[in-house]
């Protein structure tokens, strides 16, 4: 199942992926970000919050962004 | 659609903004062919005079040709890897309307209302009041200008501009730790706010910048929240709290406790600079409470000249002189005094 998805922390990536049925957004994030806590993120889909145990659909629009970012 | 008339005319200024970055990104890449072009052309010439080298039996010419194609070569191989790179990497594809639209409404959604100004071609949001460790610096406006997105590649089209500054004590120009003179300094978020401009997701792109304004990173602040309410040294630019700044009153600036003193006659207080050693008695003194020498011109503090203004120097040889003066006297008084003679002196009495 292919989905878009944005991660605005590191290179900011944006772009198509294939994920597996059935997948919740929470296991997504624990998948491209094992080391991170949820909760420090803004995580969308197709722009607006869901909950944790929603399952991903196909062409979803994901997006995560950090809540901290260090400036320079 | 009527309700979104203007977000429908931001949006299509956007994408032309972004049209015009497309076409500098291909420019670009023209020029590199171009070059690359350039550099390939050089190959023919070589064959052609190594071949001649080597029917000729030119040896030594066809191995100084050979290292030239060897270290150009090399040279070859690092602009072909960039060319590729950049090739690669440029890649642009623009956002549909409809994606952008939506973009501004969940900026209003979530970030509050969004400012269009079509004649300035900007789009600008204003942030919350924001406050990190117990400093304020009011709200920002976060202004995108649209024409300046052709130049994302060299230069950052937005500016956050503080609507209720509270600049660093130590510099006016600095309203938030990582803002100065109404550019921020993205750190982490240099690469995804341009990835979000190039994509036309605005959304992002004004989220990442309040989330860095709402973050302190104490490793590289332009100013750092211990040293805000502080002043900068005019001399050495350290930052001092307001009981350890101290102003010159000649030059009229502030300086920490090292860069200043104080006169040691009249108590006021000068930096460095304005503050003058007596040679004689090395304290420091004020311009006002030196002066100069009225024999040898040498600029002393007041306390070393006397009435006359006369140093200690020159008090000395003045002295001398006089008592040597005193000393000649006599001897002399009895080689010239004959001349002038009083009444009487060598007339010889004569009886009537």
């Amino acid at each position: 199942m292919r989905i878009m998805y944005i991660n605005n922390s590191g290179g900011g990536f944006a772009d198509y992926m294939n994920i597996e049925e059935d997948t919740s957004i929470a296991k997504l994030f624990k998948q491209k970000m094992p080391h991170e806590e949820a909760a420090n993120y803004l995580i969308r889909v197709n722009r607006q919050p869901v909950p944790q145990d929603y399952i991903l659909k196909e062409n979803d629009r994901v997006t995560i962004t950090p809540t901290k970012i260090d400036g320079a | 659609m009527k309700k979104y008339k203007t977000h429908v005319r931001a949006a299509n200024m956007l994408l032309e903004a972004l049209g015009e970055l497309k076409q500098e990104k291909l420019q670009k890449i023209k020029q590199k062919l171009e070059d690359f072009s350039c550099k390939c052309s050089d190959v023919p010439k070589y064959s052609r005079k190594y071949n001649m080298a080597i029917s000729r039996c030119w040896h030594k010419a066809a191995e100084k040709i050979r290292s030239r194609m060897s270290r150009d070569l090399n040279d070859f191989s690092h602009q072909l890897e960039q060319f590729k790179n950049s090739i690669d990497t440029d890649q642009m594809k623009l956002p549909k309307l409809g994606d952008v639209v939506a973009e501004l409404v969940q900026i209003e959604d979530e970030l509050g209302e969004i400012k269009f100004d079509f004649k300035a071609r900007t789009i600008s949001i204003i942030t919350e009041t924001i406050a990190l460790e117990g400093i304020t610096f009011g709200s920002f406006e976060i202004r995108l200008y649209l024409y300046e997105i052709k130049k994302l590649t060299f230069q950052s089209p937005y500016k956050i501009v503080a609507l209720d500054p509270n600049p660093a004590g130590s510099n006016c120009d600095v309203t938030h730790p990582h803002v100065s003179d109404e550019n921020l300094c993205e750190g982490d978020g240099f690469i995804p706010i341009r990835k979000a401009i190039q994509q036309g997701r605005l959304s992002d792109f004004f989220t990442i910048i309040v989330q860095i304004l709402q973050t302190y990173n104490p490793d590289s602040p332009y100013v750092s929240l211990s040293d805000w309410e502080g002043t900068s040294c005019y001399d050495c630019g350290y930052t001092v709290s307001g009981d350890d700044c101290y102003y010159c009153e000649e030059c009229e600036r502030d300086y920490c406790s090292s860069c200043s003193t104080y006169c040691q006659i009249c108590d006021t207080t000068v930096c460095l600079g304005c503050s003058y050693e007596c040679p004689s008695c090395n304290k420091p003194v004020c311009e006002h409470c030196a002066d100069v020498c009225t024999e040898c011109n040498e600029q002393l503090c007041k306390d070393c000249l006397n009435d006359e203004g006369l140093c200690n120097n020159c008090q000395e040889q003045r002295k001398e002189q006089e008592d040597e003066e005193l000393k000649e006297e006599p001897t002399t008084a009895a080689e010239t005094k004959p001349e002038i003679q009083s009444d009487s002196v060598g007339q010889t009495r004569i009886s009537a």
